[in-house]
């Protein structure tokens, strides 16, 4: 199934319908998962990718539809979710029952918030790189949008983990290099949404803030579990 | 000295300071996220309150969080009198909601700022390790006692479920009965009581983890306000695009 959609995603490169028959398929692979594992699977980097490779194509969809030059556009969201989706296959699948403290809608909330909004992130990057080598006209007010929104789950994600991390462990907030990492991605954000407001920052400026939002999202999301030691890790 | 108040007033009503104070801040949280976890000292950080830790830890591992507090400390500043300088000079904005909307957002970034000065102040955590019918003191005059540990494993050892029965005792008579249940700790006069770890085998064992956590009430207010803030400014947007 992971294979079958990786093929429709690269040849969704010449034919974009196919861009959509690859999401449907990943989103009930995502399902059957679900149904096999009776849990949401949300645990590790296999079903996490896999995740946010969906969440990438589900959102660039509406954004698309608001742009000029929709095939560069959904050319490169259609590399970025081959290039997880490469990932997911190499990676282990997390079949283990999940333990008790897991076991709540606290967590669940938490981790799909979370990758929809980093899914929102990589979408804002896309639109980004397209305003700085793009002919058309300024995608600013798009990757605002983007930003805006996944600003808003990503907040709402951090939101339910610290309710979650209180009842579970008995403080809102811990010093983990996750936590940390979490924090300046959500401070970057908000660097980014008050930079708007400022006449410094508009068109490139903006352009480049929202590529390295997402580099810090990749870093908060693969590199911290990969590399640090946290109690968040995978 | 009108001028240099004048000079003085304008940096704090400046989006300008806000930019940069929200810079430094990136970059010294970026510091210590790699100072972190190359330091062992941080292994301790959620013992004791966290002013009481800082005062006892080196200052070339902890100049990153003392610096933090400066500029957060800035930044409450410059975030109130931007709020209340937006406030005065749009007040007479007949759409009324768009220039609240940001303020309550701001609002709620202060008390989750307030919660973590309270929670800097007054937290920490203590663990045992308890049996059934072990007894342990958490404040002056009432004592827990572990009266059941239940613990469910499957065919392969892992803990499937578990729940661990309390009771509070003052002066050897029962004040009242409570369960700790996974992701359900028992809560008592701003105690928090939960299981961090437990062993089924040789013999059933818990370990219990007392915390304070004085800041988690401002911190769900300020979520609470917080989000109220962001989705109704969303909602203002999308129907002022249409």
């Amino acid at each position: 199934m992971l294979a079958l959609s990786l093929a429709l995603y690269l040849l969704a490169l010449w034919k974009r319908p196919l861009l959509y028959a690859g999401l449907v398929l990943q989103v009930a692979y995502i399902i059957s998962r679900g149904i096999q594992l009776e849990r949401l699977p949300l645990v590790g980097p296999h079903d996490t990718l896999i995740f946010l490779a969906a969440s990438i194509v589900a959102f660039s969809i509406p954004f698309g539809v608001l742009l000029k030059e929709k095939k560069q556009f959904f050319n490169v969201v259609t590399i970025s979710a081959s290039v997880f989706t490469v990932l997911v296959m190499i990676s282990k699948q997390h079949n283990s029952p999940l333990p008790p403290v897991l076991r709540t809608f606290w967590f669940e909330f938490h981790v799909v918030l979370a990758f929809m909004s980093y899914a929102l992130f990589g979408i804002a990057a896309i639109l980004g790189y397209f305003d700085l080598t793009a002919k058309e006209s300024s995608t600013e007010g798009l990757h605002y949008r983007a930003v805006l929104i996944g600003y808003c789950l990503f907040t709402l994600s951090m939101i339910f983990g610290g309710i979650w991390a209180y009842l579970a462990w008995g403080t809102y907030w811990m010093w983990t290099p996750k936590e940390l990492w979490t924090s300046i991605l959500w401070l970057f954000y908000s660097f980014y949404l008050h930079a708007r407001l400022s006449q410094w920052w508009t068109d490139r400026p903006m352009a480049y803030l929202a590529i390295t939002g997402f580099a810090i999202t990749m870093f908060t999301y693969l590199g911290v579990s990969l590399l640090m030691k946290s109690s968040h890790s995978f | 000295m009108t001028t240099l108040l004048k000079r003085f007033t304008n940096i704090l009503f400046s989006l300008r300071t806000t930019l940069w104070l929200s810079g430094f801040m990136l970059a010294l949280m970026l510091a210590g996220a790699f100072i972190m976890p190359s330091q062992k000292e941080f292994e301790t950080i959620h013992s004791t309150p966290m002013f009481e830790w800082l005062k006892i830890q080196p200052i070339a591992i902890t100049w990153w969080l003392w610096s933090l507090i400066g500029v957060l400390t800035l930044l409450t500043v410059n975030t109130l009198f931007c709020s209340v300088e937006s406030i005065i000079k749009k007040r007479k904005v007949t759409r009324w909601p768009l220039l609240i909307s940001p303020q309550i957002i701001h609002i709620g970034f202060l008390f989750m700022l307030f919660a973590h000065l309270m929670s800097a102040i007054g937290s920490y955590q203590k663990f045992a390790v308890v049996q059934e019918g072990s007894m342990l003191r958490i404040s002056d005059n009432v004592v827990l006692k572990v009266k059941d540990i239940n613990i469910q494993s499957d065919y392969n050892g892992y803990i499937t479920d578990w729940k661990v029965g309390i009771e509070y005792l003052k002066e050897g008579k029962e004040l009242s009965a409570d369960t700790i249940l996974p992701n359900s700790p028992s809560l008592r006069t701003g105690f928090n009581i939960n299981v961090k770890d437990l062993q089924a085998y040789p013999y059933e064992a818990v370990l219990l983890q007392v915390s304070r956590e004085p800041g988690a009430v401002w911190a769900l207010a300020g979520s609470v306000l917080f989000m109220v803030g962001i989705i109704t400014l969303i909602a203002l947007k999308i129907r002022m695009e249409r």
